[in-house]
């Protein structure tokens, strides 16, 4: 005599259903949330393109990102920094009125961070950078974005799996990111 | 049960699908990391890498020691205080306070505008105001009493400061006609420099080396707590103890015992007063066995014939034998030495006791010694002013003046005095009774609420200065201080604003004080040094010893140890010994136990009571942390049946205050002892209306030849007041239980 699931359930259908109609709702609900409503690529306080200054432009990175070889943060770039080009550059635009109306006030433009790691992982850009990764392994095609969006999940499997995938010195010691 | 879906189960799933969603939705969003932002500089700094620390060397203010920190800064903010190992005060090793010092910087209860009164006197009602208005109103007021010629009416009081801000005080004060520049600090040991003027002809102390010392014996100097320079003698101290391969030996005599008794090999709980008479019988002791090798000893025989130890025994509370024996020991160790200071130089005989303990090194052969006394060089930096430091004479002296009819302004520099002295000098009303007073200061304090304008100071971190330690350590050193972070708010250093002042004052000060700020001053000062110090007079080579100052934070000279001849000492030294017997405030039978407040470790005079880290540092010797307490020998806390926590009414014959029992069983009996710091009133969130203070109490009696404090010599009565509190303490019980763990003989202290 064999024993089925499905029988005993059968009395329950109605509740099962129920039960499966809520589950449905809240990988739906995750779903829209991730897609519609994600923080992987935040509105910017100025509409700041890397297509044209990446792409079309072909700044390289680090002059602008000018900490990212030797520090751990790669550096977002002062105010003046913009201001060094844009006294003269594309000086009517209204995304440049507003940077320009910062740099008037002195006040620093409060950029929304795209990728960040929780506080007690230390990340830090100067090692990966001296390990030969190019920018784009971990950031994408910033060149053809012109809001970024964060292509990485920046979650700890990421990290683990590229690094035994690169056989990374001491890569999956707890303390080499967890100081 | 029917399998088709009626109208109440299409509800049931729908609902629970929406529900779902909900949950999902959220549960999504409360797994997302919060915003956080990049914020960039506006301009780009040239001296730093975000993320990477940068140390900046500068000195600690904080006490007189002068110890030179290491300030770590990151992204242009101060993060961590360490010792700077270059530096020969500290030698990279820093206190609890130098630690703590971040929170002066971060303080929340900094003065962060110039603050005019807009209210009765005293009220502590203030509005802000700007740094142009205050100034103008300040040099309107001096120029005016400089026109007038009545500038002599105007007073300056400083806490301690040293180095060339003292002098820019002296020459200020001079250039706008007023003789009337003081120093007060409670802690300023004004016996011990009278001791050590009368003995060596000296205005500097001496450099008590006790790093080579094998014999420590310490008359009352808490030198591991707060005596002169802690940071310096800890160091000292570890190389007595394990530097070579021979231990040496510390015996500390005082009726409570510090943190240099309780590291100490022998504690020795001497009658309060009576040090001195103990140093002349030893030295009685050692001149009697013979150990005295110098050609007048007999001179010395009969100076001190009347200071045999068994005649000492009975006042001093220590048996002839024990005398003779501590004698023997530090006539034979070598080298050896004393110390002398804390409330043996506090007592109405203190600087009899010191001379007394300088006559015992000078018997003991310890004079101009490694491992004894060495005297300090004369400071390179010709201090043209020296530090007007007052004892408590003169402070009364200047109160008298204040409260008279002539006294028209007073500037307070960065000091206390309503809570560093006692209630009887009626501070307050001295201070209330000058018409106009002018405050500098980084925090509102007790002194600083009778102002009438106020100037925030920056902090010791913000700061352009120098600093002379004193005590030195054997040869010239001296630091600059140099701001580590940009000033956190709309604050400026006193050293500008006096020059801000003598600008705007007019007629010939800018002339006589031309230096466009503090830095420029401490620049030109230290190029004369230079230049008097070297043949290379081009500003290339300036700029280059300037940097490298900068750089390693202390400047230093050897400079060989001037040979003294001993004649002259011996004929010096039997000339200043004296003794007399000490005296207290109120008599034994009604006020039967002698006061001693000490110096908290942490607050030290007060002052530290505002930094929340030193709040929650337990007392090492009672682990009692947040409040006051009462120290009573256990024997005493039984005879009137006192328990841990009693809240005791503690009277002297001027005040009495309110404070918990602690039972301590290293102290006399006929002591009771309380740590100074707490009981602010004003003085920010972290230190008002926590403990008492026991400064407060004390009886106006002093030192008869210094003129200092005699802040040993106050007689209390104590008494229940039937309430009580939970003492607050990181220790269980200090007694092993039976449990034997110090082994046998130390199971029942």
């Amino acid at each position: 005599m064999s024993i089925s699931v499905l029988e005993a359930l059968a009395h329950f259908k109605k509740p099962v259903l129920v039960l499966f109609a809520g589950l449905a709702g809240f990988v739906g609900g995750i779903w829209v949330n991730g897609t519609y409503f994600g923080d992987a690529s935040p509105v910017q306080p100025i509409e700041f393109s890397h297509r044209i200054h990446a792409g079309e432009n072909e700044i390289p990175c680090q002059y602008c990102h000018v900490y990212a070889a030797r520090t751990p943060v790669a550096g977002v770039p002062s105010v003046e920094k913009c201001m060094g080009c844009h006294r003269s550059v594309a000086i009517d635009k209204p995304e440049i009125i507003k940077v320009a109306q910062y740099y008037a006030d002195h006040e620093p433009i409060p950029w929304i961070k795209v990728y960040d790691v929780p506080d007690f992982v230390h990340f830090t850009h100067k090692r990966h950078i001296q390990a030969g990764l190019e920018c784009r392994e971990c950031h994408g095609p910033v060149a053809t974005m012109d809001r970024i969006t964060r292509q990485q999940p920046l979650r700890m499997p990421w990290c683990v799996d590229c690094h035994t995938k690169k056989e990374v010195v001491n890569g999956r010691d707890c303390w080499t990111c967890h100081k | 049960m029917s399998n088709k879906i009626n109208r109440r189960d299409f509800l049931k799933f729908v609902g629970a699908g929406t529900i779902g969603a909900g949950a999902g939705f959220l549960a999504a969003d409360v797994s997302k990391m919060s915003t956080e932002f990049l914020i960039p500089q506006v301009n780009l700094p040239e001296d730093y890498s975000p993320g990477i620390a940068t140390w900046y060397n500068t000195v600690c203010t904080l006490c007189s020691a002068g110890c030179g920190i290491s300030v770590r800064i990151r992204e242009g903010r101060a993060k961590k205080i360490e010792g700077n190992r270059s530096h020969p005060v500290n030698q990279g090793k820093l206190c609890a306070v130098g630690q703590a010092g971040l929170n002066v910087l971060y303080n929340p209860d900094r003065i962060k505008t110039p603050l005019l009164r807009d209210g009765e006197r005293g009220s502590g009602s203030f509005r802000p105001i700007g740094w142009d208005e205050a100034l103008t109103t300040i040099s309107g007021v001096l120029g005016t009493l400089k026109i007038q010629k009545k500038a002599n009416n105007a007073y300056l009081l400083s806490g301690a400061v040293s180095g060339h801000l003292n002098d820019l005080f002296a020459l200020f004060m001079d250039q706008l006609g007023s003789q009337n520049y003081l120093q007060h600090e409670f802690s300023y040991p004004a016996s011990l420099y009278a001791a050590n003027k009368a003995c060596f002809d000296e205005d500097v102390l001496p450099y008590y080396d006790i790093r080579n010392s094998k014999y420590l014996l310490s008359f009352g100097a808490d030198y591991l707590g707060a005596w002169l320079s802690p940071v310096h003698h800890g160091v000292s101290y570890g190389h007595l103890r394990q530097g070579t391969g021979q231990r040496g030996r510390c015996v500390q005599i005082e009726p409570r015992m510090s943190l240099s008794g309780a590291n100490a090999d022998e504690w020795i709980a001497a009658r309060p007063g009576s040090e001195g008479m103990l140093a002349l019988a030893m030295a009685h002791s050692i001149v009697e066995q013979g150990l005295y090798a110098g050609a007048d000893a007999g001179d010395w025989q009969q100076a001190l014939a009347a200071y045999s130890p068994a005649s000492v025994a009975g006042p001093s509370g220590i048996s002839a034998a024990r005398i003779v024996r501590i004698a023997t020991e530090f006539a034979a160790a070598s080298p050896s030495l004393a110390i002398g200071g804390g409330a043996a130089g506090a007592s109405t005989n203190g600087t009899a006791n010191l001379v007394a303990v300088n006559v015992l090194n000078f018997i003991g052969g310890n004079i101009g010694e490694a491992g004894g006394i060495l005297f300090n060089p004369a400071s390179t930096f010709s201090i043209d002013a020296p530090r007007p430091r007052a004892g408590y004479q003169e402070m009364l002296k200047l109160f008298a003046s204040l409260s008279g009819d002539d006294a028209e302004v007073l500037i307070l520099h960065d000091t206390n005095p309503v809570f560093t002295l006692p209630s009887s000098a009626n501070v307050a009303a001295a201070v209330m009774a000058v018409p106009y007073v002018i405050g500098m200061s980084s925090f509102m304090d007790e002194t600083m609420a009778l102002a009438d304008i106020i100037l925030p100071l920056d902090t010791y971190l913000e700061v352009w200065g120098d600093s002379i330690p004193d005590p030195g350590v054997g040869f010239a050193v001296a630091s600059i201080a140099q701001p580590v972070v940009k000033r956190l708010y709309d604050t400026r250093s006193a050293g500008d604003i006096i020059l801000a002042l003598a600008h705007q004052i007019g007629g010939e000060l800018p002339a006589n004080m031309p230096w466009t700020s503090m830095e420029n001053y401490i620049m030109e000062m230290w190029r004369a040094v230079y230049q008097g110090k070297s043949n290379d007079s081009s500003d290339h080579g300036f700029r280059k010893f300037w940097l490298s100052i900068l750089e390693s934070g202390v400047w230093g000279e050897r400079s060989p140890q001037q040979a003294r001849p001993r004649q002259a000492m011996s004929q010096a030294m039997l000339s200043a010994v004296h003794m007399t017997q000490p005296s207290f405030a109120g008599n034994e039978s009604e006020y039967r136990f002698v006061m001693q407040p000490y110096l908290s470790l942490a607050f030290q005079d007060g002052r530290g009571a505002n930094l929340p880290w030193l709040q929650e540092l337990p007392d090492p010797l009672t682990s009692v942390v947040y409040n006051s307490w009462v120290e009573l020998n256990p024997k005493t806390a039984a005879e009137l049946a006192i328990h841990e926590g009693d809240v005791l009414l503690i009277e002297s014959t001027v005040g009495s205050l309110e404070a918990p029992a602690f039972i301590y069983q290293a102290i006399r009996p006929d002591v009771v002892a309380m740590p100074i710091g707490q009981g602010h009133g004003n003085y920010g969130r972290y230190a008002s209306g926590r403990g008492s203070n026991p400064i407060e109490i004390l009886a106006p009696e002093t030192d008869i030849d210094s003129g200092g404090l005699a802040w040993s010599a106050t007689r209390v009565k104590i008494s229940k007041t039937g309430r009580r509190v939970h003492v607050i303490k990181t220790d269980g019980t200090t007694r092993d239980l039976g449990r034997n763990i110090l082994g046998p003989g130390h199971g029942h202290a």
